[in-house]
């Protein structure tokens, strides 16, 4: 995308109200974005955020709970826009 | 597809309010079109008793929600599907989200008579869809090895993004696709779900989705733009994107909506081979470090 990963924020959010922790998106997801976490109230955790390939939203159709979300495209399009322009400002 | 009677395998309906219509349009789809239901819970004890039925008969899977136990059981029989719908993903289109009743309101009920006629419609759609441009002109070929995978990038003419898709621009349209580094780490593709012909489709939105003998994954668009083809092939035989992803394996032909200002977050064939090589190394020390 030619910006920085950490400066893009996209990554799945866990609604743990819904979240039935089958870990069904943390066996799917090759990038370990996921983290388990035996043994805590919250056991599983997006641990590694930016390993999350930028668009991709394959883990949430892992989902039958439907209990994790994205963030908005056109929303992370167009900062990934004014951020390149902000880098080519900066030279 | 055309009016060909499919045999519907739906998810048995009696978890939640999104199974029971799934079942529910089974039914009526079945009585519609006189198509044959699949019993899930006999295919499942017996799959032999719908052999001779599915080896004849196109394969309609409902699914209920995105368990996909339907989906599911249809893949480990080794069945092929030819479309699917997910009652879940159908219903959050239209602003419903379904509960735990078995007993299905009227509202629900209502919107049985919704997707049969889209479902019906989509079916002559995708017959009519065989309007594509012509990108037939011969590709050449940058090659690299990984062990026993091969990898392939065209030399000049595609734009790629970082989700490992493709598009191939010719004037104001574009066929969309995935890279051999898709087909090589998904293994041998069993579904290809398209889009809807005249769907609007958003830069880096889905333009369908595939399923594999691994995994499940959408094509991230790299343009948005209508959509005005899909590959009628890849429903009969969606190996073809193993064996050719750039060219007989494409997925989806749009209309761009505005090709210079969403090219600039795309990379190009050289700088594609590059990122796929730096990627590759990595999968692969991965792999070798577990």
């Amino acid at each position: 995308m030619g910006v920085p990963r950490d400066k893009i924020d996209w990554c799945p959010e866990i609604d743990y109200d819904k979240c039935d922790y089958c870990m069904e998106c943390d066996e799917f997801c090759p990038h370990r974005v996921f983290e388990r976490r035996d043994g805590e109230e919250r056991k599983l955790v997006v641990a590694n955020p930016t390993n999350c390939v930028v668009f991709c939203r394959a883990c949430g159709k892992t989902c039958g709970p439907d209990a994790l979300s994205f963030p908005d495209k056109k929303e992370t399009t167009a900062l990934i826009k004014k951020l390149r322009e902000e880098l080519v400002q900066d030279g | 597809m055309g009016n060909e009677k499919y045999a519907i395998l739906p998810c048995n309906g009696m978890d939640k309010e999104a199974g029971a219509l799934a079942r529910e349009t089974a039914l009526r789809l079945s009585a519609r079109q006189a198509g044959e239901i699949v019993c899930p819970v006999l295919y499942h004890r017996s799959a032999k008793k719908y052999g001779k039925l599915l080896e004849s008969s196109p394969l309609l899977v409902i699914d209920g929600c995105r368990t996909a136990c339907a989906s599911n059981l249809a893949k480990e029989s080794g069945a092929r599907i030819t479309r699917r719908l997910n009652i879940t993903d159908y219903l959050k289109g239209r602003g419903i989200k379904p509960g735990k009743s078995l007993e299905l309101s009227t509202e629900l009920l209502d919107e049985t008579h919704r997707i049969l006629e889209e479902l019906l419609e989509t079916d002559s759609e995708e017959g009519k869809a065989a309007i594509a441009a012509d990108f037939t002109a011969p590709l050449e070929y940058e090659t690299f090895t990984q062990d026993k995978y091969i990898f392939r990038v065209p030399r000049q003419g595609f734009l790629f993004n970082e989700n490992d898709c493709w598009a191939r621009v010719d004037g104001t349209r574009a066929r969309i696709g995935i890279s051999d580094f898709v087909q090589n780490s998904a293994s041998d593709f069993l579904f290809f779900e398209p889009p809807q012909v005249g769907a609007a489709i958003e830069q880096f939105g889905e333009a369908g989705s595939l399923e594999s003998t691994k995994t499940a994954l959408d094509i991230i668009s790299p343009f948005s733009g209508t959509v005005v083809a899909v590959n009628a092939e890849l429903a009969e035989a969606p190996e073809t994107i193993n064996g050719d992803p750039y060219e007989k394996g494409w997925a989806v032909e749009l209309e761009l909506a505005d090709f210079e200002g969403e090219r600039e977050l795309l990379m190009d064939c050289p700088s594609y081979l590059g990122y796929l090589k730096k990627k590759v190394e990595r999968e692969f020390h991965k792999k070798e470090r577990e």
